[in-house]
């Protein structure tokens, strides 16, 4: 049965499309406004699965894919550290500078790349400004204002939980030989993607006024889309050496 | 179109079951590999930085 189906509709296949006169099942051919619907609606069903696919893309493979990548760099960086004397010029930041531990966020550590284009961000870390307003990095010892921006949803959705962050709330900044252990003073829920000022050395919308070793982080909001920025303002309390045993400082245990 | 597709596929039923199976998953692939990562940047879903453009 099977067989004769089969070599019936290769010989039809050649004949092109007026074999559908007499399908082999009994069908009969279809007229030509039924066949426009249909492929018309079959149209319309792939897209809304390819969309769907685009969902679960965007919110769950680009997580996968950023996570890995951000790791291997991450071990990366570690691996440096271990190796590298110590010395002035030692310091390499090709692979990234840092990691950065946020206990409100409950993510671990995310390593810190120089740069916020998307091909950086994408590679599940956090980037620091270099534009518009380049960001001053906390090693300088320099008052300034270290900027970042990481993604809310996918590619690793390292500060999706900004939220969750309120004021008081330790920011710690882990470099190879350093501790910087950030408090939070200053949230601001919502504010315009051209808002720029927020990456000034001296944030004065966070109600500071003068110089001082600050940290904004930057995402948007709200999830899932990018209408607006999210911004979170912390100041320097303290630096601590690393030990041996990288002990992390108080803010990071328990 | 898909009923096209299924009448010009070669073997039985299974095989055709099999075959449409390697083309679902080629078609995801191509999409999640090639297409999606190049129409993502495109769509305004996902700009985090505050910029002046």
């Amino acid at each position: 049965m099977a067989a004769r189906t089969d070599h019936d509709e290769r010989a039809g296949s050649q004949a092109g499309f007026t074999s559908f006169d007499d399908l082999p099942d009994g069908r009969r051919r279809m007229g030509w406004f039924a066949m426009t619907v249909s492929v018309f609606g079959e149209l319309l069903i792939t897209v809304g699965l390819v969309l769907g696919l685009f969902v679960v893309y965007s919110l769950w493979w680009t997580n996968v894919v950023a996570d890995r990548e951000a790791h291997k760099q991450g071990d990366k960086v570690r691996d440096h550290w271990a190796q590298a004397p110590t010395g002035p010029g030692a310091l390499d930041t090709k692979d990234g500078i840092g990691f950065l531990h946020v206990p409100a966020m409950k993510n671990g550590e995310v390593l810190v790349q120089k740069g916020t284009a998307t091909k950086v961000l994408n590679e599940g870390v956090a980037g620091y400004y270099t534009e518009p307003v380049k960001s001053s990095l906390p090693m300088t010892g320099k008052d300034g204002n270290f900027t970042l921006a990481a993604h809310r949803d996918g590619h690793g959705a390292k500060f999706h939980n900004i939220d969750k962050i309120v004021k008081g709330d330790p920011i710690v900044f882990e470099t190879r030989d350093k501790w910087y252990v950030y408090k939070v003073f200053d949230i601001l829920p919502e504010t315009s993607k051209y808002n720029v000022k927020v990456l000034q050395t001296v944030p004065k919308e966070s109600g500071k006024t003068k110089p001082g070793h600050y940290i904004t982080l930057t995402t948007c909001t709200p999830v899932y889309t990018s209408r607006y920025r999210y911004v979170v303002w912390g100041e320097l309390e303290r630096v601590e050496k690393v030990d041996n045993a990288r002990t992390p400082p108080k803010e990071l245990r328990g | 179109m898909y009923g096209w597709i299924w009448r010009h596929l070669p073997g039985s039923v299974w095989v055709r079951a099999l075959i449409s199976l390697v083309l679902v998953l080629a078609v995801v692939y191509v999409l999640f590999q090639y297409i999606f990562p190049w129409a993502e940047p495109l769509l305004p879903f996902n700009d985090v930085t505050v910029d002046n453009q």
